[in-house]
């Protein structure tokens, strides 16, 4: 049974129809054409699918579509305008953070929400708000670094 | 054609008419973390799942006048982990609560679910059985509350009734100078625990012990409290030679299976590690409350 569903999807306003067991992954990756949200483990392990879901961080693959009605949803595609880097992305690749760069649009969800709320954040921090996004390429040192040079940015930035 | 269906009620009654009429096929769902795997393999199909997280009373963590409190089925890690009154007075609940899954998982998985999913190796169980939590019910008949010890029966299975749905977990109040404690040991970040403690005591002026308890994860079929712990270390000091009785106590009563995770033999030594860790973090917290309400 298809479900009408209205959801706000990078900022833009979106109705489709849905069926009622199709996940937010399934639905972002196959009806938006949105594929920065990675499908792998498929059991919430990985943290490869992150989106936002009204700016709170879920990993998409255990949400259905339908929980996102009237809701705000934001994948790695929201996060800059195309073509361009945020400062997050830019520190990412100036770092070398990206290696086979599967994991990264998980990586850059956790990071953004991290630094939303803590603008100095530890090694320590940034180790635990990356610790539901698994890097198969081992890189996670390159994105620790790369996500402390962006905080250490922004503050500069606004000091 | 698929004909499963979603539905968000609004309210605890209409949960429950919507779990009568869907029957076995249907199910509760709160943050999914669990459930969405479930559904991959469930025999039968599930054919219908009820959101609660549309339910405004079941996400609210609710203080009583006497510092108690009564967590919604549908609050989130994520909640407990933030929450004032939950990091004052539950410092263990709060620690086990952190320690589920990522943020991403944290941020949906739930107390109720944590629960309700009735694994051995749940995070926040072992706390909340050693605080001598109550499981508050709805079903057909009204509501009841009991331990929630008795709502477990093995792995994955409840005591509920058909269509009978946990509302909330509720907390007592802590008597003065209370603390707890939990341990757990894993490998790494995502790991499900290998074997977990929770403990809580009460002092007296003279810091022995009036009251205590420690439950256990991963080393049974269900989670588990040590029986009788509480009378053995009445009257003692919190010393070195109570926190050896605890270790012994709990390994004696961890009763652990073999799997790929860790050995039997090896569980049972470290139920009793965790529990004496946890009974003196519990033991240290204890001495530091000033002695008011918790």
């Amino acid at each position: 049974m298809k479900i009408p569903l209205r959801v706000t999807v990078n900022g833009v306003p979106r109705e489709d129809l849905v069926e009622a067991r199709t996940s937010l992954l399934t639905y972002l990756r196959e009806q938006c054409d949105l594929t920065g949200a990675k499908r792998a483990c498929e059991e919430g392990e990985c943290g490869c699918c992150s989106v936002l879901l009204d700016g709170t961080q879920v990993t998409a693959c255990l949400v259905f579509a339908i929980e996102a009605q009237g809701r705000h949803v934001t994948t790695v595609e929201g996060l800059s305008e195309p073509q361009l880097l945020n400062a997050l992305q830019q520190a990412f690749a100036e770092n070398g953070a990206s290696q086979c760069g599967f994991c990264i649009p998980g990586m850059l969800m956790s990071a953004t929400t991290l630094l939303e709320r803590n603008g100095s954040p530890s090694e320590a921090e940034i180790r635990r708000a990356i610790s539901g996004n698994l890097c198969r390429c081992t890189g996670y040192d390159r994105i620790v670094a790369a996500i402390g040079a962006a905080a250490a940015q922004r503050r500069n930035a606004k000091g | 054609m698929d004909d499963f269906t979603y539905h968000a009620p609004a309210t605890v009654a209409e949960a429950l008419a919507l779990r009568a009429e869907g029957g076995g096929a249907a199910r509760y769902l709160a943050g999914g973390s669990d459930l969405l795997l479930a559904m991959q393999r469930a025999e039968p199909p599930v054919a219908r799942v009820i959101d609660l997280k549309g339910i405004a009373a079941l996400r609210e963590i609710r203080v009583a006048a006497d510092g108690g409190v009564a967590l919604g089925a549908a609050v989130t890690m994520a909640a407990i982990e933030r929450h004032a009154h939950l990091l004052a007075h539950y410092p263990a609940l709060v620690a086990a609560a952190a320690a589920v899954g990522g943020p991403p998982i944290r941020n949906r998985a739930t107390v109720g679910g944590n629960v309700c999913n009735a694994s051995p190796a749940a995070d926040t169980s072992p706390v909340l059985l050693a605080l001598g939590a109550r499981a508050v019910i709805a079903g057909g008949g009204g509501e009841r509350e009991l331990p929630l010890a008795e709502l477990w029966s093995g792995p994955g299975r409840l005591t509920l009734l058909d269509g009978e749905l946990l509302t909330a977990v509720r907390l007592p109040a802590l008597p003065p100078r209370t603390g707890c404690g939990f341990q757990r040991l894993t490998r790494a970040a995502m790991d499900i625990a290998l074997v977990s403690a929770a403990a809580v005591c009460t002092l007296d002026r003279g810091d022995r012990i009036t009251a205590a308890a420690c439950a256990l994860g991963a080393v049974a079929p269900t989670v588990l409290a040590v029986a009788g712990l509480g009378a053995a270390l009445a009257g003692s000091r919190a010393d070195a030679g109570t926190l050896a009785r605890v270790e012994h106590l709990a390994a004696a009563a961890a009763r652990p299976i073999d799997d790929h995770r860790a050995s039997a033999a090896y569980r049972r030594e470290m139920a009793g590690v965790m529990a004496r860790r946890a009974m003196a973090e519990a033991c240290d917290r204890a001495r530091a409350t000033s002695g008011g309400a918790a």
